[in-house]
């Protein structure tokens, strides 16, 4: 990872190994306000690492929780223009009741000649 | 070269290693150049932002130089502000300059320099001084290459620009620094 160890590179001469001896001791002797400073800056820079994902997700739930309001407002606004509307579901509900009772089947089946006789009774009544 | 890291989390301590072992030698090289130490954290932090951005998914291997990269280009962009800024300073101080006293702005020929410094024990100092004296690019020249240990295609890769550059660049570095440093001795 650091190439500071080709060291056979160098030109080999005194006064550079005491300079960079100096500089080596230099680097160590950050004070400690500094070396916070240092330790922030590497934090928040390894920081955008970890948001990538997270942040794809937080806007595809943003995006999804919109999609719901808009969904739930335009239901509200046009419930009539909704393919589940009321109509489809009460009528099936009608027929049930006329189909589970034989007795209303049969009044279904006989309606004019009962009509006929409710008029035969009113007449003999009048 | 180490082999690259097996997970995410591998990944994220290595990039954090890495920079934690080279952010000291980064501050100090930044310091060099601006002057500052509030200049060159500012350097070294848009250095860190800009290599994990940019470079961290690279290999271990290359994030050396691309670092040192980034951490120079941020350096040249700071010396190309400052000079814009000393440019148009330069304009509205005119009439300071005029108002100067000539005796107080002469050089002081008495004035010992680094090399007497350096004689006073104050080697770290002087050192820094004669690094600061050197141009910009002979300086990090000398930085990359001899305190950070890159080799020559490593620091020109650094410094975009040719080994032949690098060479000519620290080949000037050696011979201003040996002039200060050697009379020490």
């Amino acid at each position: 990872m650091n190439n500071r160890l080709n060291e056979s590179s160098r030109p080999n001469e005194l006064w550079i190994e005491r300079a960079v001896a100096l500089l080596d001791e230099s680097a160590d002797a950050l004070d400690a306000a500094t070396l916070s400073s240092l330790n922030r800056a590497r934090q928040a820079a390894l920081a955008q690492r970890r948001p990538r994902l997270s942040a794809w997700m937080m806007g595809s739930g943003f995006v999804g929780a919109a999609l719901a309001l808009v969904l739930a407002f335009g239901l509200r606004q046009h419930p009539a223009s909704s393919p589940m509307s009321a109509p489809v579901a009460i009528e099936p509900v009608v027929d049930a009741d006329a189909l589970a009772s034989d007795d209303n089947l049969d009044l279904y089946e006989n309606l004019d000649f009962y009509a006929w006789l409710d008029a035969q009774q009113q007449d003999g009544n009048g | 070269m180490p082999a690259a890291p097996a997970t995410s989390a591998d990944e994220s301590h290595a990039v954090e290693r890495f920079l934690r072992e080279a952010e000291r030698r980064a501050l100090r090289m930044a310091e060099f150049s601006t002057g500052n130490r509030a200049e060159a954290l500012d350097l070294v932090q848009d250095a860190m932002f800009g290599f994990v951005r940019h470079y961290s998914a690279r290999p271990a291997g290359e994030w050396s130089p691309l670092f040192w990269r980034v951490l120079d280009s941020r350096t040249n962009d700071w010396h190309r502000r400052q000079r814009v800024r000393g440019r148009w300073l330069s304009w509205f101080e005119r009439d300071d300059e005029a108002d100067e006293d000539p005796i107080t702005a002469a050089p002081d020929l008495g004035e010992p320099g680094p090399l007497a410094r350096l004689a006073d024990g104050e080697a770290s100092k002087a050192l820094e001084l004669a690094l600061r004296a050197l141009p910009l690019r002979q300086r990090q020249a000398f930085l990359l290459r001899m305190w950070e240990g890159l080799d020559v295609a490593a620091t020109a890769a650094a410094m975009r620009c040719s080994e032949g550059s690098v060479k000519t660049h620290l080949f000037r570095a050696l011979a201003s620094l040996r002039k200060y440093l050697e009379a020490h001795r």
